[in-house]
């Protein structure tokens, strides 16, 4: 092989090289891997996503190399348009290096795959932190609305606590519409879909807050589907989740507030002001608990019914909240 | 004369004075050039229309919270974005080459249902228009997403998806009959020794990727048929008391699947035409690429669940459509490998349709093994629905058939007009749309994985999320120009450099006959020994010192 060819495809395999060393040290925060994983399920997850890096990224470097080389070698130059190459019309052997090459890549994929799918998909019934914590997470339009086992509710922002296994219900009421719920950093996706109970789980490592959002089209606002996960010390999640039951029982928790954030002003603006939906800040309805009750249960117009299905707690919170922030002289 | 027995001459009937007119012997023409002209150039039109749309969509996304476009016009403009670009141009233009060209590759006359042939047309120029006019219907477009997943589009109001319904049922019909002239032709018209194993591989192509319409549509049609009677007469096939929300993904998969590769599969057989033409070599393992493209075709209809790893299947089923849509990496790598060995030790002259076909190469390959990531369905449930997923598809359907259409086009023009296109326009055309569209798609990856979603009107993060953003409406808007510069030189190519019959030294039929054909096509056609019939001729002429 003369030294012109040569060239290009060591400056080629070495930056290549180069590339996929350097991949894992910007990972996590370029976007070359999903973000760092906080869970055992989506560390599992970006294994597997690493693996198939380095086999598709040497496959991606033979190919275009190969490409490259041939079109710089055997381009014209100066022979004549109409000169032959030599007439070769195929190789059997080669076809079979080519069927077999891929076919081992790909079993070694579905195979490292398998291996580490019982770590991506289980959720221990318990572990040294305790038991597991079952919470219902209902995607609404536009909100996430969750549920804990001891009655507590809470709006787009999920409390956990860490080191302990948490066992997701995902699901989305019979006359809403599907969403999907996703925290990068705790693992993948599983659909909130109407009639149907998916599940999914995980056991935080570190304490943090970590963003996600609703990840299947669900009408007008999806964009402003946002959610998180605050994954809370084991202590103080405990505190957290008890002084929220009594709270929340005396209608003195942020419940209302976060109804009011999470489900209202998304589409009326944050104080009411309008902005997908009218403006509401001077509605008689929000000071009148019937009306509003109606309201939230029936929808109207372009409004979903976004109340649909709330204990009488959760309408009180919310009127509370709303006199208190739009009525006059109360 | 030894084709009159085969393909008889076309009825010599007078023609009405009326139709001979410049506009009206285009409206009334049934000649599959004619046929196969208007096809692209309607599907240019809306090529153009969905291209205004996508940089509507990136400008909205330059930076975070933009407000451009209103949140309902956003939502409208990615589902008839999309719509368009996969209803309205791809299938459509692929449609077109194939009505040229099939029948001059295997030495025909004409189709084999010539009126049935101005039906297709005339249906999916109709079809395209419910679409588009569907921007003015009351509540404006449909807005659900080109997949329009249930119960959204089931409870979208105004009568946008409804249009949208009625011009995909439309554009099926068209479809299902143009996929039968299709196969009839191959079928039934094919030169004297023109045997399978000597069928121009763009023809292969266009045989598989008929037959798949013919399988997979039906499965649309129902799913369509069912969301209109689920959101006008009141029936609950997607309700969840009764078939569920997924049944509904199910019928659009089997189709929707199988549509890449109905997609992809002619714009692989374009390219394995331009290769050998421009390698001066026999295209690598001729064979093993035309059974590729079959096996393409058959498993591309048992992977349509890995659209649907996040709902919540069992583990054992996904596994299943892991395995099967990895099956499908095997015949796709069969192919890259020979059209690189097609390349191997070639005369390669970097012509413009070339240019495009080795930019297919590289690109497709790309997406191809982003593929992999996200047939790996753990995986998936991070990668799905998140930008990464449209970086990849346009990786498979922008870099691969949209740059294997480009090239084509380029090396067709001549035996459509006669007239040779610009060279160095095209290489500017090239070298803009490779750079453009790696800009405008590169960081989409990279956006996926740090978690933007798809079909978000807007997002708040700035730093890596604004800068990718931006790289990427930078690269869209170098593409806008890419394609001025292309629509350029197809302007000037009217009065371009006359081509001869065969300008480039090709191979196959089309281009034994004139620049453009007659309306018959072929005064005669010679018996053909090989899957290179005009190689042969060459050799022989050679030999006999005659060229």
């Amino acid at each position: 092989m003369p030294t012109l060819v040569r060239k290009p495809l060591t400056t080629l395999v070495g930056l290549a090289v180069a590339l996929i060393a350097a991949a894992p040290a910007l990972a996590g925060d370029g976007g070359l891997s999903p973000v760092t994983p906080n869970a055992p399920g989506a560390h599992g997850i970006t294994d597997i996503y690493w693996f198939v890096t380095v086999l598709t990224g040497g496959v991606f470097v033979l190919v275009e190399s190969l490409l490259v080389l041939f079109v710089i070698r055997y381009r014209r130059r100066k022979r004549p348009r109409d000169a032959d190459g030599p007439q070769i019309h195929g190789s059997i052997r080669l076809e079979q290096a080519w069927t077999l090459g891929p076919v081992l890549i790909l079993v070694a994929i579905a195979v490292v795959v398998f291996v580490k799918l019982p770590r991506i998909t289980h959720v221990a019934r318990a572990n040294a932190a305790g038991p597991r914590l079952d919470v219902t997470v209902t995607g609404h339009q536009f909100y996430w609305e969750f549920d804990y086992p001891n009655g507590v509710v809470a709006i787009d922002r999920l409390r956990v606590p860490a080191g302990q296994p948490v066992r997701l219900t995902v699901t989305a009421p019979d006359w809403d519409v599907i969403h999907s719920w996703w925290i990068p950093a705790l693992g993948g996706k599983i659909d909130a879909i109407p009639g149907r109970l998916n599940h999914t789980g995980f056991t935080a490592a570190e304490p943090g807050v970590f963003v996600g959002r609703c990840a299947e089209l669900c009408g007008v606002q999806h964009a402003a589907m946002l959610n998180s996960v605050q994954v809370l010390p084991k202590a103080t999640f405990d505190a957290w989740l008890a002084q929220r039951k009594e709270h929340q029982a005396a209608g003195t928790s942020t419940l209302g507030k976060d109804e009011w954030v999470g489900s209202c002003a998304k589409c009326h603006g944050l104080a009411g002001e309008g902005l997908v939906g009218p403006a509401i800040a001077a509605s008689p309805t929000l000071l009148d608990r019937a009306r509003l009750a109606t309201l939230l249960q029936d929808g109207t117009g372009q409004m979903p019914p976004v109340g649909r299905g709330w204990s009488a707690e959760q309408l009180d919170a919310l009127a509370v909240y709303l006199r208190g922030r739009f009525g006059s002289g109360t | 004369m030894e084709l009159s027995a085969h393909t008889p001459a076309p009825a010599a009937g007078p023609i009405p004075a009326w139709q001979r007119g410049k506009v009206a012997s285009w409206l009334v023409t049934v000649d599959h050039k004619r046929i196969g002209i208007l096809y692209i150039v309607t599907a240019g039109f809306f090529f153009g229309a969905a291209g205004i749309m996508a940089l509507l969509i990136r400008t909205q996304l330059a930076q975070p919270d933009l407000h451009v476009v209103t949140r309902d016009s956003y939502n409208e403009l990615i589902t008839i974005h999309g719509t368009t670009m996969i209803f309205l141009f791809v299938v459509p233009i692929l449609t077109g080459l194939a009505n040229f060209l099939v029948p001059l590759m295997i030495g025909a006359s004409d189709m084999a249902f010539p009126r049935l042939n101005a039906l297709s047309y005339w249906l999916y120029a109709f079809a395209g228009g419910v679409l588009m006019l569907s921007f003015f219907s009351s509540g404006g477009a449909a807005r659900a997403g080109w997949t329009s997943y249930v119960p959204l589009s089931v409870q979208s109001p105004g009568h946008g998806q409804d249009l949208w319904i009625l011009s995909l049922h439309i554009l099926t019909l068209s479809s299902l009959v143009g996929a039968i002239n299709l196969l009839v032709t191959i079928h039934n018209m094919r030169a004297p020794g023109m045997t399978w194993m000597r069928i121009p591989l763009f023809v292969w192509s266009i045989e598989v990727f008929s037959a798949m319409l013919l399988l997979v549509l039906p499965a649309l049609s129902a799913g369509l048929t069912m969301l209109l009677l689920d959101r006008q007469a009141g029936t609950h096939f997607f309700a969840p008391s009764h078939g569920g929300p997924i049944l509904y993904q199910h019928a659009f998969w089997f189709f929707g699947h199988p549509e890449v590769y109905i997609m992809v599969l002619p714009a692989m057989g374009i390219v394995s035409e331009i290769l050998p033409v421009f390698a001066r070599k026999p295209i690598f393992g001729y064979k093993a690429i035309a059974y590729s493209t079959v096996a393409i075709g058959f498993f591309s209809m048992l992977v349509w669940a890995h659209h649907m790893f996040t709902v919540g299947l069992p583990n054992y089923l996904n596994g299943f459509f892991m395995l099967s849509s990895m099956v499908i990496a095997v015949p796709t790598g069969i192919k890259i490998f020979n059209w690189l060995a097609t390349l191997w030790r070639g005369n390669i002259s970097l012509d413009t349709p070339m240019l495009y076909a080795i930019g297919f190469l590289s690109i497709f390959t790309f997406g191809g093994l982003t593929g992999i990531y996200l047939a790996a369905f753990p995986v998936d449930t991070q990668l799905h629905d998140s930008y990464f997923v449209v970086a990849h598809f346009h990786y498979v359907l922008f870099g691969g058939s949209v740059f294997a259409i480009l090239g084509g086009l380029y090396y067709w023009w001549p035996k459509m007009f006669g007239r040779l296109l610009d060279e160095r326009l095209g290489k500017t055309s090239f070298w803009l749309m490779f750079v453009g569209f790696n800009v405008a798609f590169f960081p989409q990856h990279l956006l996926g994985n740090l978690g933007m979603v798809r079909r978000v009107y807007t997002y708040h993060e700035h730093g890596l999320w604004a800068g990718y953003n931006l790289a990427s409406t930078i690269g869209s808007f170098v593409m806008a120009v890419a394609v001025l510069v292309y629509l350029t030189a197809i302007v000037k190519g009217f009065k371009g450099r006359r081509a001869g019959n065969d300008p480039w030294l090709a191979n196959t039929l089309e281009w034994y006959t004139t620049s453009p054909p007659p309306p018959h096509n072929f005064d005669s056609v010679p018996y053909v020994t090989s899957a290179r019939p005009l190689y042969d001729l060459r050799r022989a002429l050679k030999e006999r010192g005659a060229l």
